[in-house]
């Protein structure tokens, strides 16, 4: 491990953790999809649920890539790294949620405008013919399973390490097991006649991807204009970065003190001449944290603070 | 969570799903008349015929032909103004979204989806004649 680059010791083996729930991820949510795609009739709920869960597979991927990008040593071109690659992939991530949304919610509100009847007939299966909403909502119930215990998993992992991608996958798989719901909701509405139950379904599920971007939307900027570190959950300050301010103004008196997030590490910059001794990030962060700091650097002359 | 708590109740009315979003089987039922167009250039229309009409008499019911054509017959059916029409249509119509094909009656799904076959078409939502007449058919071209 470098300044710059690699995985620090204390949360090796939890990144390696988040990876191969990540893989399993990928497996178990592919093998949704094409139950899913398989069953998915005319049905707008099935098809909002289908989209859902293949956007699912996003955050899981751009962890893994991200992963791997932290892993590289910085070099002649990249002398810092690659550890903002996370950054972007989160950026890219959370627009691609929020067209989506955007778009299932336009057709959702389009089929309601226009009063579509969704037509679920039969499909034929071993001689037999059956309703095809039995088999969606077979298929719906399978994919309430792996998000919520993928979903129940990760989260405290995405927690330690303060990852926000696999804490948005956490996130996100809780809109999959919600959506299979309001999807079987949807498909009982057509079994019953009720031709507005499986788009107002669809754009309940849309809304909640839309929600789910706006949020990521917001962090992802955040991390990439060099905001202050937020919490996993909010667009709230952290509270380790509260703490840090509050330790290195302890220590240097009521100096101007900023922090910016590079991935999953802070970098801090203090306006101050730099100390005879600095102190260790373990100092200022305490023992299991210390490896959130990636770098402590001074400014002896500093400017006024902006406006 | 109100899709959770919504679906027990739904599931209670489960019973005799699928319904028919306009009512399509209960008017047949309850007027003993079953509309449907057969449409120009289906000299084959018979064994779409003999179907719906084993489907009428199961609802105390008999077919009434109801005289349009072309666009307009489908038009009518859109509207629920019939309940079906007999035709020639291919897999890739471009009706395929606005009403419901059923699978062909006499031969097996042709390699293009271009090729028309004889097909019934019933009304968007209308799934209990939907899956009825999906069953029939089904059954027909065993």
């Amino acid at each position: 491990m470098t300044v710059h680059g690699g995985i620090d010791p204390v949360i090796a083996a939890d990144v390696r953790r988040g990876e191969r729930l990540e893989w399993w991820t990928l497996f178990w949510m592919s093998s949704v999809i094409v139950l899913m795609w398989l069953t998915m009739g005319a049905s707008q709920a099935m098809k909002s649920a289908v989209i859902e869960d293949f956007l699912s597979l996003v955050p899981a991927i751009v962890f893994l890539l991200a992963a791997r990008w932290e892993r590289r040593d910085p070099n002649r071109r990249f002398p810092f790294g690659y550890r903002r690659g996370n950054s972007l992939a989160f950026l890219i991530a959370a627009t691609a949620l929020l067209s989506v949304g955007a778009f299932l919610s336009y057709e959702s509100i389009t089929t309601l405008i226009r009063r579509e009847h969704p037509t679920v007939g039969g499909v034929t299966l071993f001689g037999h013919t059956v309703w095809l909403g039995w088999l969606m909502i077979a298929a719906l119930v399978y994919s309430i399973v792996p998000p919520i215990i993928l979903g129940r998993i990760k989260q405290p992992v995405a927690e330690r390490i303060k990852d926000k991608v696999l804490h948005t996958d956490a996130l996100m798989q809780k809109a999959d097991w919600q959506t299979g719901l309001a999807g079987i909701a949807g498909i009982v509405g057509i079994g019953l006649g009720w031709w507005w139950a499986d788009a107002t379904a669809a754009l309940f599920i849309a809304l909640s991807i839309v929600k789910d971007a706006i949020g990521a939307l917001d962090q992802a900027v955040a991390e990439l204009l060099d905001g202050t570190p937020r919490k996993l959950a909010s667009n709230e300050l952290s509270d380790d970065a509260e703490d840090l301010i509050a330790a290195l103004k302890s220590r240097y008196g009521d100096v101007s003190v900023r922090l910016r997030e590079t991935g999953r590490y802070i970098d801090a910059e203090v306006d101050c001449p730099s100390p005879a001794d600095v102190p260790t990030a373990a100092d200022l962060m305490g023992d299991d944290a210390a490896w959130r700091l990636a770098s402590l650097s001074f400014r002896p002359e500093p400017s006024d603070p902006p406006a | 969570m109100p899709a959770l708590l919504l679906l027990p109740l739904l599931l209670a009315a489960c019973d005799g799903m699928p319904r028919d979003v306009g009512g399509t089987s209960e008017r047949i039922s309850r007027t003993g008349t079953m509309r449907v167009i057969v449409l120009p250039a289906t000299p084959d229309a018979a064994p779409a015929l003999d179907l719906l009409g084993r489907y009428a008499a199961a609802h105390g019911a008999t077919l009434a032909r109801v005289e349009a054509h072309g666009e307009h017959a489908l038009h009518m059916l859109e509207e629920g103004d019939v309940d079906a029409v007999v035709g020639h249509f291919a897999k890739a119509s471009p009706w395929k979204t606005e009403i419901a094909l059923s699978k062909p009656l006499t031969h097996g799904e042709p390699d293009d989806a271009d090729t028309p076959v004889l097909r019934i078409a019933r009304r968007n939502g209308e799934n209990a004649l939907v899956l009825a007449t999906d069953r029939m058919v089904a059954e027909a071209r065993r």
